[in-house]
């Protein structure tokens, strides 16, 4: 009983992050910081998801030498986060990166300094391919 | 402009007729359709045949696989080779095999730049090589568990494919090539189409019909009919892997490089 609940509550609390990304995704102002939520989203809102799945799992389990395949889909469960937490920031490194090197400016807030220019050397963009 | 107007009529009449045939499809779920009649009791039908026999004919668990490669053995037989089939159109139509002569082609060092530049590609490329083989590995469990799970040798041999594609938007096509070369993707793309129509043509050596692996029973050494099925069903399986993968690496390779192999994204 108290891991159901307590599997609620994450999946719960993972939906909640997760609606948060959607928000940020739509209404952020510029590539970078929409990148940024969705990149949020993708990791910490997957860990909580999967983790509420994995403890509702284990809700089951009353005699380990009987019941230890429940233990097989909790391992395949955290396979599932290790996988996200290898492959979806970096795919978000790159397309940033990718995003960078287009060209795409930041939007910088009015009368603030803009310290990009000093910080990362831009690339010359590439002479057109014929 | 004529031409487009000739093949738009072309394209509408087929799309046409397409839909059509579709007004002659049993609705879903429809009792008395073909593929579904018997299953309320009355006549028996093959759908039926295959729910009741498939188990005790071939000791594989999934339905699906049992029909796709031994029930409809030839079926799936000739999608492989319609697969080999767009490989080999694709490497006729595109791949240019004298690169010093064609008259457009840049230098291979400045298309060699990879999609994320050529600074901070140790991001992309170190988790790359972590996660290409435990994709490979996944993609080989697939194949070989196609008997007991959603899985077989066109979906394994997709991400084994799409293994090698990883290699090459990561690092650069060279590196894939260095690894699966022109010369072997061919070979294997060929070699699964052999594996498929040699394992299918075997039960003829012993006066049985093609693709009745039964027959390999002493081949095999396995106790019944059903195991040498399955165990069929594993070969041909293993043969369709081969060419999805190489040809799925091939049209990539051909498609991302206009047919040159060289520089590419």
């Amino acid at each position: 009983m108290i891991l159901t609940i307590l599997s609620i509550v994450l999946i719960l609390s993972g939906l909640v992050f997760f609606l948060g990304a959607a928000v940020g995704l739509m209404r952020f102002p510029d590539f970078y910081s929409r990148m940024h939520a969705a990149g949020k989203g993708d990791t910490l809102s997957t860990l909580l998801v999967i983790s509420g799945f994995a403890l509702y799992q284990l809700r089951d389990i009353h005699d380990l030498s009987h019941d230890w395949p429940v233990l097989l889909v909790v391992l395949k469960l955290l396979a599932i986060v290790v996988f996200i937490y290898l492959t979806s920031p970096t795919s978000t490194s790159a397309l940033a990166d990718a995003g960078w090197e287009d060209g795409i400016d930041p939007v910088i807030e009015p009368g603030r300094e803009n310290h990009l220019e000093d910080d990362c050397h831009r690339t010359p963009p590439s002479s057109p391919q014929p | 402009m004529k031409a487009k107007i000739f093949a738009s009529i072309a394209v509408t009449i087929t799309g046409a007729i397409l839909l059509y045939a579709v007004t002659d499809f049993p609705n879903f779920g429809d009792p008395r359709s073909p593929a579904n009649a018997g299953v309320e009791g009355g006549s028996s039908s093959a759908s039926l045949y295959y729910i009741e026999n498939t188990y005790r004919d071939t000791k594989v668990p999934n339905l699906v696989t049992a029909i796709l490669a031994d029930y409809r053995g030839y079926d799936t037989l000739f999608e492989t080779v319609v697969i080999f089939t767009a490989g080999m159109a694709i490497f006729a139509i595109l791949r240019v095999l004298r690169n010093e002569d064609a008259p457009s082609a840049p230098d291979p060092e400045s298309t060699n730049r990879t999609i994320d530049g050529d600074h901070h590609r140790i991001i992309v490329g170190i988790t790359c090589r972590i996660a290409v083989p435990l994709v490979q590995i996944f993609a080989l469990y697939v194949v070989a568990h196609g008997h007991h799970s959603p899985g077989g040798g066109f979906q394994g041999g997709v991400m084994l494919g799409a293994s090698f594609i990883l290699i090459a938007l990561s690092g650069s096509l060279r590196d894939a090539l260095a690894r699966f070369s022109e010369a072997s993707y061919i070979r294997l793309a060929s070699l699964g189409i052999l594996i498929y129509a040699g394992v299918a043509f075997l039960p003829l050596v012993f006066g049985r019909n093609f693709v009745d692996y039964g027959a390999l029973r002493g081949l095999l050494g396995t106790e019944g009919e059903e195991m040498a099925r399955s165990h069929g069903i594993f070969g041909v399986e293993l043969g369709v892997a081969f060419t999805v993968m190489s040809v799925m690496f091939a049209i990539f390779a051909n498609l991302s490089t206009r047919g040159r192999l060289k520089g590419g994204l």
